[in-house]
């Protein structure tokens, strides 16, 4: 499973390194690390709603520290 | 025009306790290739000592650039300088180092301790010829210039670093020799050796110098083109005039921003790899482009670049922090500061919808005006800049 962190402008701002930091954690606790290969992307074209992500070909937006543990379970663990 | 340049770096510590320094640098050029340097100390410290040096490196400055002669330029001063009450003498000392089409130096000292001249990083004894003009003792010199030759000028106050501390003399001139060579790296900018110079004085003398201490470090260097794109064209028909303008240039290529990014890399037909280490957290990751020198995000990284430029033209206090972090605005930071001598800028005017968002400290004011900024910056730093936008 490939999953990209948006880095551009406007979701560093709004937390990128965040979003990184708990993502690799994430990972690591569902022993996740063989199967998921995590990579930052320069803008994904959804600036005004970021922090944007996207799980192989699917773009969700808004991702934040609130919400992160629930999209990573329905998007990444299903 | 040869393709050497001159390159000029200095910075003066006040005397403890005092606002104004009693050492004056002035800088003349004379043409695309030659300059006139005068760093001058004037006696005592505070208003007076600041006056007398401005005054004296102003003077010579502004006569030896129109190639009048030193006995007028040392008898203009003498008649010149208001005389001080308490020692019933008109006193500033000075270094005079003139640069002719960066293939000769000329160099005409009165009383500051002497020039030293570091070639391949190894000190070298120059002649220097005694005369007397109104009775002072002045040394001439003349030196046929290789590339990379640094010369360094100093006031007394970087001799005496030391005194009554760490040494009992102070920091002879031969100590500053041995500091200088050991210090040395080919890759230094002028500006780099004076504050490594100056930084290890202001050392010796705890913080809190005994005497005004100014470094000036010239250094002649080969001219090297670096090209810098951001943003995208305000017309997307523009895209590949801007891509091949900026690829056909000679020199090292950065790209910033994201979209400028994916259009570079559409243009040489490669990918953007994007890395995910946070180097610093606060600015974004850095990407690379086959066929690009570096690739970085835009206004928050340049943000940062110009933040480090202003430091630099200051007192270059950040310097330990760009010159050695691998995050994207030291990067560009090293590249501009350092590697270049002449930059081209080019900068496309499209407006990204995303960053007019109000909740965001980035629009395209922003990034225009950082540009302008920087490239101000850059020239005072002695660099030819050009600017081209689409």
């Amino acid at each position: 499973m490939n999953i990209y962190v948006c880095v551009g402008s406007s979701c560093h701002l709004k937390g990128s390194y965040d979003i990184i930091e708990l993502m690799k954690e994430a990972i690591e606790k569902n022993e996740l690390t063989e199967k998921v290969n995590l990579s930052a992307a320069f803008c994904l074209g959804k600036c005004t709603s970021g922090v944007t992500i996207k799980i192989e070909d699917e773009i969700i937006c808004g991702v934040s520290a609130n919400n992160f543990h629930e999209i990573f379970n329905k998007n990444v663990l299903k | 025009m040869n393709s050497l340049c001159t390159d000029i770096g200095y910075h003066s510590l006040n005397k403890h306790g005092e606002q104004l320094c009693g050492d004056h640098i002035e800088i003349v050029s004379q043409g695309e290739n030659s300059i006139v340097m005068v760093l001058a100390d004037g006696l005592g410290s505070g208003v007076k000592a600041n006056i007398l040096s401005t005054l004296t490196a102003k003077i010579i400055s502004t006569m030896m650039a129109n190639a009048m002669s030193i006995e007028d330029c040392v008898a203009t001063i003498a008649a010149t300088l208001p005389v001080c009450e308490l020692r019933g003498i008109a006193y500033s000392t000075f270094t005079i180092i003139r640069v002719v089409d960066n293939k000769e130096a000329e160099i005409i000292q009165y009383d500051n301790p002497h020039v030293i001249l570091l070639r391949d990083g190894k000190n070298i004894i120059f002649n220097e010829t005694a005369m007397e003009i109104e009775g002072k003792k002045i040394y001439k010199s003349k030196v046929q210039i290789c590339q990379d030759d640094t010369f360094i000028a100093m006031s007394d106050g970087a001799v005496h670093a030391g005194i009554g501390r760490e040494m009992n003399l102070g920091w002879q001139r031969d100590d500053i020799i041995e500091f200088m060579q050991m210090i040395y790296d080919c890759e230094f900018t002028a500006k780099t050796l004076s504050t490594l110079l100056l930084s290890e004085c202001n050392k010796l003398y705890g913080g809190e110098p005994n005497d005004d201490t100014t470094v000036c470090a010239i250094k002649i260097r080969q001219r090297n083109q670096m090209n810098l794109m951001i943003g995208p064209p305000a017309d997307s028909t523009d895209v590949n005039k801007m891509m091949s303008l900026f690829f056909s240039k000679e020199g090292k290529h950065i790209v910033c921003g994201g979209t400028t990014s994916a259009l570079a890399a559409d243009f040489l037909g490669k990918n953007v790899v994007t890395e995910m280490t946070y180097r610093n957290p606060e600015i974004p990751p850095t990407a690379t482009i086959e066929g690009v020198d570096l690739v970085t995000e835009g206004v928050i990284t340049i943000n940062k670049v110009l933040a480090y430029a202003q430091n630099y033209l200051k007192d270059n206090e950040c310097y330990t922090d760009w010159s050695c972090m691998r995050d994207g605005a030291s990067l560009i930071s090293r590249l501009l500061f350092e590697e270049a001598t002449d930059i081209n800028f080019y900068v496309g005017k499209a407006i990204n919808p995303a960053h007019q968002n109000p909740d965001l400290p980035i629009n395209f004011s922003i990034k225009m005006r950082l540009v302008d900024e920087l490239s101000d910056c850059l020239k005072k730093m002695g660099k030819r800049i050009k600017v081209s936008h689409f």
